[in-house]
């Protein structure tokens, strides 16, 4: 089961970004109507589309193994990147009306839960899961925010800077083993 | 049947096309995605026949719709007859399905309103027979024989069967007549009636793996029950109920139909048919709002009972939605499309539900308006079709009205998107994934609507390479079947983007080209709710680009840089935006027809130019390849439309290269030629200004660029390229205004990530001002466009640093967020609060470099110039002549030329008097040699020179030797004044003139050195001196010495000459003097050997006036402030030295002659100091005091009684007695030379002199006299007048003895009184 981090300045643009493999089972049961995928076309715009759609390693995987697979592995990375960058839109809408700044499965999309953290700053903690876990992300987002904070007190950093820090790294890494 | 003009709502929709064939197998599970009627229009002339138009007509249904499909159910075709009216068709009312419309008809819409009614009765009636054939149990077994069973053709149906349900059939009807009936029947008629209720297990044509599962969770047989034991009648009546349900909702029966319904989920409930059972609730909700819509249609009042009305649909909806989405796996082996359609369609139809309530503002008329809105293109309400419909307040606040937020929404319609997808046909997912990205964009997810609409192009993308590849193998075109087979009509995706289907429809077609637009346009769309404008670069016309282009571009320009500057931060997902910039360009590549390479250039090159900080090399290369060769393409397949340069601003500055030297026209008042200015103006170039600190000087300094009409101008221009490849530009010219201006445009390539300096050359063609705005730059295959470059002025620097400023403050602090922040939205809001700062910012009108163009100037070149290879070699003081050569190479003749000169001694002199350390005697020999003994001259200033064009003229310099001269500059000025004006205005104050200089080296060998210069009395002849003379046999050197006739009003001139260089030269000194005659001394002067030269120098006297004056500063410098603190006497003595000598120089000169050859020059004596005892000798003295020894023997008034002498020494005897005879002269008598401030005042002029004498003698105690020795009053001696006073002595021993006198003033002190001085030896023997 894996998780994505990702930080966002206000400006939408990633400041830091984390890939996590837990160790954790997948829990969810895939919908039955997402196997058994045929494959179209080969043209690389259907690799595009099947990529989007959250489904390209299902297919391969089903003509690799073939059974029930592990679905909606969607796990091209460029498609990650889309799913948090359009869960904005809800994120957005949410926060507006909710002043919490940890904003619970705010949306799902393909096989994604997106959860995510808003700080005071307008700085963003997107986390794409696949499960349930939801005192275990919100200890994950409090203490992202504490590093983050404490990265923030560096005088030579800015806010539009990608965090690029190893110690902001590990600590974050440590976190998510500890919480995910 | 009810009345054809009975009053209702019958809504008919008319599909563009007919179902896919895939679809074919939900014939009886979904009724109302088919066509039930087909209306056929023909139009038909005379020489048609009407059952050629039907067999047409059939034969294209055929060809529409398979052979064994239960639909259409109804056919008509109205034929309608051509104007001419000449038809007769008169038959046609016997072919049945054909009506004819005769031409002269009127009121043709009520006939047709009349035979669609018609036709739909039609409809209705085959209703009834379809579910004839489904009630009968062998109906009903190949209703349950599979996931969705198809119904066989009529032949296959027993006859027999048909024939038993005969009651039931009746029954129908009677539902269909008497509505009221049903609606108050419906439930009591269930036990008699169609209550057969069976949850069957087996069906003969069910799959493998359906029993086991069916059977388990459902085993109860209920034979009892049947009420025909006929085949396979062991199935439940589930299926049958709901689909009597659905052709009852389609007959408009909502009463029946949800009668029919719900007792199809009480048996799907108790078996498991999910699939059935969601279709059932989904007809349940259309019920729902049917009722609701027919209640609620005529009042404006919205539902406002606690909770929502629509609550229950949706959870109908959202029940449906669950169901479908959990398929047996068996179910989903075989019909997997279908179900996943069914899913889609389900979550589509929920949301829909969601949306119409939201966005009609609550549940009321205009929600179901939305809903059943008939047509082809989906109904936006009023809600959302104003512009700025998608404002978050607008967005919000039909949030808050009708509490269903849009995440709801969201949350609803993602789940028709997932791999699910894949299962689709390609048409049914294209058309799913744009209602989805329509539903996205209209409730303001623009970046959902983005990530959907990637995938609506990749579906379009991917079936136009498909159809490309499939054409390339077999021709023939595939039946056209549009995306609308999907039961959904499709969204109007707002204003942002118009009906993309329409264009993918075209695409499909063929390779037309028609649609290309729609598809870029959702990438560009795409690519902007990313960050990425790819309008950045825009397309331009090429017809546009002549001249307006250019002027249109400025302003673009200048708010470019604007923008450039403004932009510190990053925007967006960096990584998204490469791939999907990537992903455009591959859109565009593939675009069928002609592979729209301006358009893919425009986004490759848009992509470049904003996103150029984040992309990697790789793909700036990538990406500037792909731009350059897509233009080329586009270029060579004539394409009308350019890219606009595109790599922002390029021209980081412009500056005016000075001409050469030679070309460089100087500015000079026309008053310079009228008046000279003293000579010496000339010593301080520089320093021509008499005050130490002008303030107007600093205005002055900036003048303007000058240049000639006609000549070249070379402007040096700084072009920036950021980009990591080397960028080319097909064109780089200037840009100017003002004057015209001949420019040459030039090919550059900018080498990668550097500054690249350029020189730009041209011609002003008039006098006049010259403006250079900025360049004009083309990128290959781009339309050219103009960057100016304002001048930065002290407040246009002011004006930047207050903007960066004003940036550095803001970085950090985000004010807008999210797509908010994107540039191209955010200004419009910033303006305002800007504005006025924009205001001032336009009050201040750029200023562009400029240039001052004068008319056309000539243009000398030196032709020839006598020195060879530039150097001068010159003994010291030697003169030679170069003579200069200048030819006129331009057509404007030269009436001007003035020359002047610079060596290398002027700058050290000139700093040595700048710095003012010099004493004032030194300034004064620093000035004189700067002045009267310059290196080079030109003789003939005042000679007017006019050179004709083409013609020469040669000046003559002459060139004197000057030790220390290392190099020399020749400059020759000239300019044409008389030229013809071309008006009678003033002319101007000024003139321009050129220069062209000639360096030389020059090389003064120094030779001759002169020194210890010495003045002495002269003391009359020395015999020794002269036997010595004539010892060395040179007889010539006394020879002026043996002229003299009164050595008393002589002295004697001496100065050693040494010769330092390898060559013996012949150095003559001459002397001429007034009251003399010349007399001049030529010795020669051995190498290496010093020669001393004596001359005899009349004494002299200066006047008091002469010699009282100061030193005089021969530049016009002012304040001279005499530094040395002299007093008076000091300085008395310091002018008088100075004029003394300055008189000896003008006596004696000096020469030397080569020994042997021709070179000849002077000598100079300049170096040579006056001491005080040497002014004493060559001044005449006061008072002329002459000894002479007598005996006391003779007479005293004559001579006769001297004794025997030799020059000034007697030979006298010891213990003689002697008269010492002192005489004393007068000499002041000549008044215009008695001026020395020796006399003190009252004794001054013609005045008589009282004096006293003074004598001395040496040893004086061998010497006896008689009287006293000092003090001896002379007396009043008048001018001219002498007085002989004497004194009787005696020596009383041998041996040598001095005598000196001195004459004083009566009364003065000291030195100052001394007037005059004489000695005497005396050499006194002894008588043995």
């Amino acid at each position: 089961m894996s998780h994505h981090l990702f930080l966002l300045s206000p400006t939408d643009t990633p400041l830091y970004s984390l890939t996590h493999y837990s160790s954790k089972p997948t829990q969810s049961t895939p919908s039955p109507l997402a196997s058994n995928l045929p494959s179209w076309s080969t043209s690389a715009f259907a690799g595009t589309l099947t990529a989007l759609s959250g489904a390209s390693s299902a297919t391969q995987a089903h003509h690799a193994q073939g059974g029930a697979v592990r679905l909606g592995g969607g796990q091209d990375r460029h498609v990650i990147q889309m799913i948090a960058n359009a869960s904005l839109d809800v994120i957005e809408e949410v926060m507006r009306r909710d002043s919490a700044m940890y904003l619970k499965s705010v949306d799902k999309f393909n096989e994604w839960t997106v959860s995510a953290f808003v700080t005071p700053g307008n700085f963003k903690f997107i986390l794409l899961h696949e499960s349930k876990n939801d005192d275990g992300i919100r200890s994950f987002f409090n203490e992202v925010w504490e590093l983050y904070v404490k990265t923030l007190l560096n005088p030579f950093h800015t806010m539009h800077t990608p965090i690029r820090s190893p110690v902001f790294d590990s600590r974050v890494r440590a976190s998510a083993k500890k919480y995910l | 049947m009810p009345n054809p003009l009975a009053t209702g709502h019958l809504h008919l929709n008319f599909p563009s096309h007919p179902p896919p064939s895939t679809h074919g197998s939900l014939a009886l599970f979904r009724p109302s995605s088919f066509p039930l009627g087909v209306i056929g229009i023909a139009s038909c002339s005379e020489t048609d026949s009407l059952s050629g138009i039907l067999a047409e007509f059939n034969g294209l249904l055929g060809s529409l719709f398979p052979k064994e499909s239960l639909y259409p159910l109804a056919r008509n075709c109205f034929v309608f007859e051509s104007d001419d009216g000449n038809t007769n068709l008169n038959l046609g009312d016997s072919l049945p399905g054909l009506v004819v419309i005769p031409s002269m008809m009127g009121n043709k819409k009520i006939y047709i309103g009349t035979l669609l009614a018609d036709l739909c009765s039609q409809i209705l009636g085959e209703f009834a027979t379809v579910v004839n054939r489904l009630e009968s149990p062998l109906g009903n077994e190949y209703l349950n024989s599979s996931l969705f069973p198809l119904l066989p053709p009529m032949s296959d149906l027993p006859e027999a069967l048909d024939n038993i349900d005969d009651s039931k059939r009746a029954s129908l009807p009677s539902y269909n007549s008497n509505p009221e009936l049903s609606a108050a029947n419906g439930p009591l008629k269930r036990p008699g009636g169609l209550t057969l209720k069976r949850n069957s297990t087996m069906g003969p044509g069910s799959t493998p793996a359906t029993p086991g599962f069916r059977s388990a969770s459902l085993g109860v047989q209920q034979p009892a029950k049947k009420r025909h034991s006929g085949i396979g009648a062991a199935s439940s009546h589930g299926r049958l109920f709901k689909t009597l349900g659905d052709f009852f909702l389609l007959a408009g029966r909502i009463e029946d139909a949800s009668v029919w319904y719900n007792e199809a989920i009480v048996l799907f409930k108790a078996s498991s048919d999910p699939i059935w059972y969601a279709s059932a609730l989904e007809g349940l909700a259309t019920i729902t709002v049917l009722e609701a819509w027919s209640a609620g249609h005529g009042l404006h009042t919205s539902f406002s009972n606690g909770k929502e009305p629509w609550t229950d649909i949706s959870e109908k909806l959202a029940q449906a939605v669950s169901l479908y989405s959990k398929p047996s796996i068996s179910e989903i082996e075989s019909n997997a499309p279908l179900v996943a359609y069914l899913y889609v369609c389900a979550v589509l139809r929920h949301t829909n539900l969601l949306f119409a309530v939201w966005s009609a503002k609550g549940w009321g008329p205009l929600a179901f308006t939305t809903m059943l809105q008939p047509g082809s293109t989906y109904y936006l309400p009023p809600t959302l079709s104003h512009p700025d419909s998608t404002s978050e307040v607008n967005l919000e606040r039909l949030t808050s009205i009708t509490n269903i937020s849009r995440h709801q929404i969201s949350a609803v319609l993602s789940q028709a998107h997932g791999p699910l997808l894949l299962h689709l046909g390609a048409r049914e997912r294209l058309a799913a994934l744009e209602v989805v990205a329509g539903m996205y964009a209209c409730i303001g997810y623009k970046r959902k609507e983005a990530y959907v609409l990637r995938e609506v192009l990749g579906c379009v993308m991917d079936l136009i390479v498909c159809a490309r590849e499939e054409t390339h193998e077999s021709r023939s075109s595939r039946p056209m079947s549009g995306p609308s087979g999907l039961g959904f009509k499709t969204l109007n995706l707002g204003n942002a983007m118009q009906a993309p289907d329409q264009g993918t429809v075209a695409v499909r077609a063929n390779e037309s080209k028609e649609g290309n637009e729609s598809v870029l346009r959702v990438v560009k769309h795409v690519c902007k709710v990313h960050g990425i404008n790819l309008d950045a670069v825009k397309l331009v016309n090429i017809h546009t680009d002549a001249e307006g282009n250019v002027r249109d571009s400025i302003h673009s320009s200048t708010s470019q840089e604007e923008t450039l500057e403004v932009e510190p931060e990053a925007h967006g997902w960096p990584e998204l935006q490469i791939g999907i910039v990537r992903e455009a360009i591959a859109v565009a590549e593939a675009l069928p027809g002609y592979q729209d390479y301006p358009a893919v250039a425009q986004f490759a090159l848009s992509a470049l130019k904003t996103l150029y900080p984040v992309l990697a090399a790789s793909d700036q290369h990538h990406l500037y390849m792909t731009g350059t060769q897509a233009l080329a393409t586009a270029r060579r397949r004539g394409d009308r439309r350019r890219v606009e340069y595109w790599s922002g601003q390029p021209i980081l500055s412009i500056e005016l290269v000075p001409p050469p030297l030679a070309r460089l026209p100087l500015e000079k008042p026309l008053s310079v030629l009228d008046k000279r200015l003293s000579e010496s103006a000339a010593i301080l170039p520089g320093v021509t200004d008499p005050f130490l600190y002008n303030p107007r000087k600093s205005l002055t300094g900036k003048t303007l660029f000058t240049v000639a009409s006609n000549e070249a101008v070379e402007v040096a221009v700084t072009i920036r390229n950021p980009f990591v490849f080397d960028l080319e530009l097909q064109k780089l010219e200037l840009s100017t205004s003002g004057v015209p201006f001949q420019g040459k445009a030039i090919p550059v390539t900018v080498p990668a990530n550097s500054f690249h300096p350029v020189t730009l050359s041209g011609k002003p063609l008039e006098a006049g001002t010259l403006i250079i705005r900025g360049c004009v730059v083309q990128a290959p295959g781009g339309a050219p466009r103009e960057f100016v470059l304002p001048l930065s002025t002290d407040e246009e620097e002011e004006r930047q640093s207050r903007r960066r400023s004003a940036i550095e403050c803001e970085v950090g602090r985000t004010k807008y967020s999210g797509l908010m922040s994107f540039p191209w939205v955010r200004p419009s809001t910033r303006a305002s609060g800007s504005a006025s700062g924009a205001t001032a910012a336009k009050r201040s009108i750029p200023r562009f470099l400029e240039c001052r163009v004068i008319p056309e100037q000539p243009l000398l070149r030196i032709r020839r110039i006598s020195v060879t290879h530039g150097a001068v070699m010159l003994y010291n003081g030697e003169t030679s002549t170069i003579r200069l050569t200048l030819e006129n190479v331009s057509p404007i003749s030269v009436d001007f030329v003035r020359l002047t000169f610079e060596d290398s001694t002027m700058a050290p002199a000139q700093q040595a008097l700048a710095d003012g350390e010099l004493s004032v005697f030194d300034t004064y020999e620093t000035e004189y040699d700067l002045l009267h003994r310059p290196v080079f001259s030109w003789s003939n200033q005042k000679q007017e020179q006019a050179i004709t064009p083409g013609m020469k003229s040669v000046f003559t310099i002459t060139c004197f030797g000057k030790v220390g001269c290392s190099s020399g500059m020749i400059h020759v000025a000239y300019a044409s004044l008389n030229k013809p004006r071309d008006s009678l205005a003033t002319p101007q104050q000024v003139f321009y003139t050129r220069q062209l200089s000639y360096p030389l080296l020059v090389t003064v060998y120094h030779m001759l050195e002169c020194h210890a210069m010495d003045i002495s009395h002269y003391l009359g002849e020395e015999l020794s001196g002269r036997e010595a003379v004539h010892a060395s046999g040179d007889a010539r050197k006394i020879q002026p010495l043996l002229s003299i006739e009164d050595e008393v009003g002589w002295c004697l001139f001496s100065v050693d000459v040494r010769n330092t260089y390898g060559l013996p030269f012949e150095v003559t000194f001459d002397r001429e003097q007034e009251g003399a005659p010349p007399e001049s001394v030529t010795t020669l002067v051995p190498p290496g050997s010093t020669t001393r030269v004596i001359i005899p120098l009349k004494k002299f006297l200066l006047t008091a006036e002469q010699t009282s004056q100061p030193i005089p500063t021969l530049s016009d410098r002012q304040f001279v402030i005499d530094k040395a603190k002299l007093s008076d006497e000091e300085q008395r003595i310091q002018r008088e030295l100075f004029w003394y000598r300055e008189e000896v120089f003008k006596c004696v000169r000096g020469r030397w002659r080569e020994a042997g050859g021709t070179r000849s020059g002077e000598l100079s004596l300049r170096k040579q100091r006056m001491t005080l005892p040497m002014l004493q000798a060559v001044r005449i003295e006061t008072a002329r005091v002459q000894m002479s020894l007598m005996r006391s023997s003779g007479a005293l008034d004559t001579d006769s009684g001297i004794l025997s002498r030799r020059g000034r020494t007697y030979l006298a005897e010891a213990n003689e007695f002697l008269y010492l005879r002192t005489r004393i002269t007068n000499l002041s008598s000549k008044p215009e030379r008695y001026r020395s401030l020796a006399i003190t005042a009252e004794s001054r002029t013609d005045t008589p002199l009282t004096l006293t004498l003074d004598l001395a003698s040496d040893p004086a105690e061998h010497i006896i006299y008689e009287g006293i020795l000092t003090a001896i009053p002379v007396g009043h001696l008048e001018p001219e007048e002498a007085r002989e006073v004497d004194l009787a002595v005696c020596f009383v021993c041998g041996g040598s003895f001095n005598i000196t006198s001195t004459v004083r003033t009566l009364g003065a002190l000291g030195d100052s009184g001394k007037v005059g001085f004489a000695d005497l030896t005396a050499i006194v023997k002894c008588e043995t």
